[in-house]
């Protein structure tokens, strides 16, 4: 396989070309060889570490970031089957949900998506999620973060119930807790004891590493 | 001068007697607590299938004297504060069966998007919008051949209801004529913006054509509000989110600048005026609603950095800003010195010269009617002309 397919992947995700990222992704598959997979996926994670500063530095924007995340989920689905096991190993574990009465989820899912190429191993809880199922993550998945999305002002209460119940369980001081969504400020996390306010995904995912960093 | 000529004189960027308030309640539970009404009696009904399946009839059959109802209800509490405006709306929908939503009821605008329909701990029912039902190109013509016969009625129902509003409510409060949502959202949401960004990448001509088919819908919608002789018409797409618009200002323009050029047109031939409502981070956009002939901005949320200062200073008098009223913390548990603070704030930030209407920035079932009787205490208080904060 040539140095060529690597610029491929990379610049097909760069340029928001999918076919020339999956064509590329393709060839280097089908070397069959671990090891350059595995170089390949290297590339194209720094690659996605170029949209997330793109997107943070105004370059790009959401529709970009998200077409970005497709392109991701086709040249993973391409990737991701001939990797050893454990050659890529999880930056920590994150458990991430749209809290109880809200069903929105775009936020979430653009969040779930980096945060996956930024290395974490993302327990996706889904929406309109208990504060039971919130605890239950916590406890099952030992966690780095407890992510909680929320689009709606009439249910940010939900995120102070979850907090409250972690710390009624003494599960508080385990396990950081980092919030966005549209109806949530600084100021709300605040005063609900989050750990964390995050205004995007890429800037969520950020401060996520730097607490999984040792 | 009364609430119109105070509208007006403002939309002209001169100044009124007193800085204008429009209402922004777009919420049954809002005008239920400003009203003091009880909430329709309907959770027994939802928590048993025979008798759920009745209530969705009895919707289905009654839908516009609902809408009709409910909007009166809006105009009343509106009133009641003491606004001076408050938004129109009418939106066709389906009530259907829905398993997964809690109350095991949805409903299906005619665009394609279904809104879940919730109900708060006192009874008090609403809607949100969930997802799109149109999520491949397939899916979405089929959509369209269906539904044509509901176009017709959309437009003979928004005809009918905005007529009603101005006809009981024309000489109390100014009615803005809404076109609900616009042609961005009604682009993207019927097939959900994970699938609209790939389509516009991938289907081009496809997104091409449902742009087209949403404009010509759009303007249809446009000219039947507009036979009620409203004076302005509001539209409404969220171009932003927290930090951003949601897509590249250039992408917007290439896609959807003739759309919004050719609704302008419409109203100016028409010597209305066209305000915009938009959610999110929009600076980046300012300059385009300008361009395509908007004459003013609605929303300015100030959670997602819009500050009305900075917005009059990028724009000058080229837009009426409407709104900035926040609504994640102020009107639903600020105190009354925060509210007087915030709304002083407003009016020394952008009223100077008119072209500003005092408003919250959205609509939802948590804001306080009582936040929002401080609000326009506040308002009257500091919002006389000449503006002196």
């Amino acid at each position: 396989m040539s140095d060529d397919s690597l610029e491929k992947l990379k610049n097909g995700l760069l340029e928001l070309e999918i076919d020339i990222s999956v064509n590329a992704a393709e060839k280097i598959a089908a070397t069959g060889d671990p090891q350059v997979v595995k170089n390949a996926v290297d590339t194209f994670t720094s690659a996605l570490q170029t949209v997330g500063k793109r997107f943070q530095d105004g370059e790009w924007f959401l529709a970009e970031l998200v077409y970005a995340g497709e392109i991701s989920k086709e040249v993973m689905n391409v990737l991701s089957p001939l990797m050893e096991a454990g050659a890529m190993e999880a930056a920590g574990t994150i458990a991430v949900g749209t809290v109880a009465g809200d069903l929105h989820d775009l936020g979430k899912n653009i969040f779930v998506s980096y945060a996956k190429s930024a290395g974490f191993s993302v327990v996706d809880l889904g929406i309109d999620v208990s504060t039971q199922k919130f605890i239950d993550a916590a406890k099952e998945h030992n966690p780095v973060a407890l992510g909680m999305s929320c689009l709606l002002t009439s249910t940010d209460m939900e995120i102070g119930k979850v907090i409250e119940e972690l710390k009624r369980q003494n599960l508080r001081d385990k396990v950081k807790v980092i919030i966005g969504g549209a109806a949530l400020t600084q100021r709300f996390a605040d005063s609900v004891g989050a750990d964390a306010f995050a205004a995007d995904a890429i800037t969520g995912t950020d401060i996520i590493k730097k607490w999984s960093s040792p | 001068m009364d609430f119109k000529e105070r509208i007006l004189t403002t939309l002209n960027h001169e100044e009124p007697d007193q800085v204008p308030v429009a209402g922004f309640i777009l919420s049954q539970v809002t005008s239920n607590k400003i009203l003091g009404k009880p909430p329709a009696d309907i959770v027994a009904m939802l928590g048993n299938a025979e008798l759920r399946s009745g209530l969705k009839d009895i919707m289905n059959a009654t839908w516009p004297e609902i809408i009709n109802s409910t909007l009166a209800d809006w105009f009343e509490a509106a009133i009641k504060l003491g606004c001076d405006a408050n938004w129109t709306i009418y939106s066709q929908m389906q009530v259907v069966e829905e398993p997964k939503f809690k109350h095991g009821l949805a409903m299906h605008d005619v665009w394609g998007r279904a809104w879940e329909l919730t109900v708060d701990e006192n009874g008090n029912t609403d809607a949100n919008y969930i997802r799109g039902l149109c999520t491949t190109e397939k899916e979405w013509y089929s959509w369209v051949e269906r539904n044509k016969p509901l176009y017709d009625e959309l437009i003979k129902n928004v005809r009918d209801h905005h007529k009603k509003m101005a006809e009981n409510y024309g000489d109390t409060i100014l009615a803005i004529g809404s076109l609900g949502t616009g042609v961005f959202d009604n682009t993207w949401q019927p097939m959900g913006f994970e699938n609209f960004c790939k389509f516009v990448y991938q289907k081009p001509e496809f997104i091409k054509k449902v742009i087209e088919f949403q404009t010509d819908l759009l303007l249809r919608h446009l000219n039947a509000i507009m036979e009620s002789g409203v004076e302005v018409v509001v539209g409404g797409d969220d171009f932003g989110h927290k930090t951003g618009p949601l897509m590249r200002p250039e992408q917007i323009e290439k896609l959807f600048g003739d759309s919004y050029r050719r609704i302008s047109e419409a109203v100016h031939s028409q010597k209305k005026k066209l305000l915009w409502h938009t959610d999110g981070n929009v600076y980046a956009l300012l300059e385009k609603f300008v361009e395509w002939g908007f004459d003013g901005v609605v929303s300015l949320e100030p959670t997602a950095g819009m500050e009305l200062g900075k917005v009059r200073e990028q724009v000058g008098h080229k837009l009426v800003l409407v709104g900035n009223l926040d609504i994640s913390y102020i009107l639903v548990r600020g105190t009354k010195e925060e509210v007087e603070d915030t709304v002083r704030k407003a009016i020394k930030d952008a009223a100077k010269g008119g072209g500003y209407i005092l408003s919250p920035c959205n609509s939802h079932s948590a804001i306080d009617p009582t936040r929002l009787e401080w609000m326009i205490e506040s308002a009257h208080q500091y919002g006389r002309y000449p503006i002196a904060v």
